[in-house]
């Protein structure tokens, strides 16, 4: 039986090395995607009120 | 997403990818198959590209160009064609099966194990998206069916075949293709030829029987494990063959008239999945982990052999639903990213056609090495089918010979597919993007999950290869 995972530490870190990308480019599109959406609420914030209703409306 | 971040997020990859190789050679971090970088920088050089091909989409590509896809006849086929390959079909079939019982029980030196594990499950993917679907034309129990049913015919009125039952969809070849794939994993008896010409058998009588319920079309068309495997794979062709005639179109624009009816997204899952326990159980992670999976399982009394396969066949099943989980955790974050009013189920679909690269780019990246090296074997097989000593083609004494092709070469070869796999999904997911959703900007936006998931899939691939190669 082998021994425990952390006397191959340095396996396991290469192995991780293949993981790193895939969290920095998730850590990018997350904090992109917060970004987008605040500036989104923000153009939303600032878009001119809709016409009141005429007086002559039934 | 803002391009000026963008670009200072590639400038710092790419700079990392050129800087670190230095330091990697300066400590002596050269792999086996020599080199210039260590094998997980490839994982981000990867990465880069498809980064880099994400932005190229979202800047270059605005409107769809695939999901009308037009194509030209090229040539007139002969209609005679379709009846004589399918008969050469059921003749190599006849071949394999007589060779598999009456054969020397040697694997390596019977036809039936290599020409059913090299050629007919890595060389048929190859050749169908190169030449389009040309499994269809020798299936040899499409041929069967067709043949009997014209005979028949001719006696008396046929009934006509049930109707194919919507919900069935591709599940009956999903399950087709998990039991093979259990059958070359995890089944002791994979090397005995006896055993492959009984399941050659097996599936001929359930294809039939399938055939004969629901239609020749219909059971080809959903049920036939083989013929939908070789047929997904063959929507990436610039080729297709019909009755009478040969199409060309643009390569990748098969695929999106792909019915994703139920069952399609578990057949790719599938198909990635087993592939991807390939790699996985030649790795050391596995390694470690089945024999601790296997003293529990003989703990609560199963025997070591039965240990020891159910084992293998739990981490089969594992990696296939992690593979599963990873496409539906992409969609499901594409879904709440664009709120559209589709369920997480129905986008799935409706995106199921961008695995089909994935899964072709999984099986040349896992079995190049295979299909160029053991498949030098057929050349002898041939002439001497059974092993018996027989010369029919004066090719009996060829050898293989391992070193055509370097280690290095075949790693350039399977990153590279790789890398051009998921390229060709995110070009597939960005273009049904653009159908679905309600403008470009909603468009992108929604694929930035899909380019998580390609790239989650490409490491994934390279990580298993690496550790499959060490």
């Amino acid at each position: 039986m082998s021994g425990p995972p952390i006397a191959h530490a340095g396996h396991w870190l290469v192995n991780l090395l293949y993981l790193v990308p895939l969290l920095v480019v998730i850590g990018m599109l997350a904090i992109t995607s917060m970004r987008d959406r605040r500036a989104e609420a923000a153009e939303g914030a600032g878009a001119p009120a809709p016409d009141p209703p005429s007086s002559d409306e039934p | 997403m803002s391009r000026r971040r963008l670009l200072a997020a590639l400038a710092v990859a790419v700079g990392t990818a050129v800087l670190l190789p230095q330091a990697a050679v300066a400590h002596g971090l050269v792999g086996r198959e020599d080199l210039p970088i260590p094998k997980w920088l490839f994982g981000w050089a990867a990465t880069v590209v498809l980064v880099v091909s994400f932005v190229g989409l979202a800047v270059l590509w605005p409107k769809p160009r695939l999901e009308q896809p037009s194509e030209r006849r090229v040539v007139s086929i002969p209609k005679l064609l379709d009846p004589v390959c399918g008969a050469i079909g059921v003749a190599i079939f006849g071949l394999v099966v007589y060779a598999g019982f009456a054969g020397s029980q040697v694997t390596a030196t019977n036809i039936a194990p290599t020409f059913v594990f090299v050629f007919f499950w890595v060389g048929i993917p190859v050749l169908s998206v190169i030449f389009g679907d040309v499994f269809k034309a020798f299936n040899p129990w499409r041929a069967i069916a067709r043949g009997v049913a014209a005979i028949a015919s001719r006696v008396r009125p046929l009934p006509e075949p049930m109707p194919y039952p919507a919900g069935l969809g591709r599940w009956p070849a999903a399950a087709g293709i998990l039991a093979f794939a259990w059958f070359e994993l995890v089944y002791p008896g994979r090397g005995d030829p006896s055993n492959h010409a009984v399941v050659a058998l097996a599936y001929a009588a359930v294809q039939l029987v399938g055939m004969s319920l629901y239609g020749v079309s219909a059971w080809n068309r959903n049920g036939d494990a083989f013929g939908v495997y070789f047929g997904l794979f063959a929507r990436i062709s610039p080729l297709r063959w019909e009755r009478g005639a040969l199409h060309r179109r643009m390569p990748l624009s098969g695929l999106t008239s792909l019915d994703a009816v139920p069952g399609t997204v578990a057949l790719l899952s599938t198909m990635i999945g087993t592939t991807s326990f390939d790699g996985f159980s030649n790795g050391p992670v596995w390694g470690e982990l089945a024999p601790r999976m296997t003293d529990s399982l003989r703990n609560i009394g199963f025997s070591q052999a039965t240990a020891l396969e159910l084992a293998f066949t739990i981490g089969l099943i594992v990696v296939v639903s992690l593979v599963a989980g990873l496409y539906r955790l992409g969609v499901t974050g594409m879904r709440n990213a664009s709120n559209i009013d589709l369920s997480t189920e129905q986008l799935a679909a409706r995106f199921a056609h961008t695995l089909v690269p994935i899964a072709f780019a999984y099986v040349v990246a896992h079995y190049f090495s295979l299909l160029v090296v053991q498949g030098q074997a057929l050349f002898y097989l041939v002439s001497d089918p059974l092993g018996t000593g027989a010369d029919v083609f004066g090719t009996a004494q060829t050898t293989i010979d391992y070193t055509w092709i370097s280690a290095t070469a075949i790693w350039y070869v399977q990153v590279a597919a790789l890398v051009l796999g998921h390229v060709a999904g995110l070009v597939l997911a960005h273009d049904r993007a653009l159908v679905t959703f309600k403008d470009t900007r909603a468009a992108t936006r929604s694929q930035y999950w899909m380019l998580a998931v390609m790239i989650a899939f490409t490491s994934l691939g390279l990580w298993l290869l690496s550790a499959a190669n060490s």
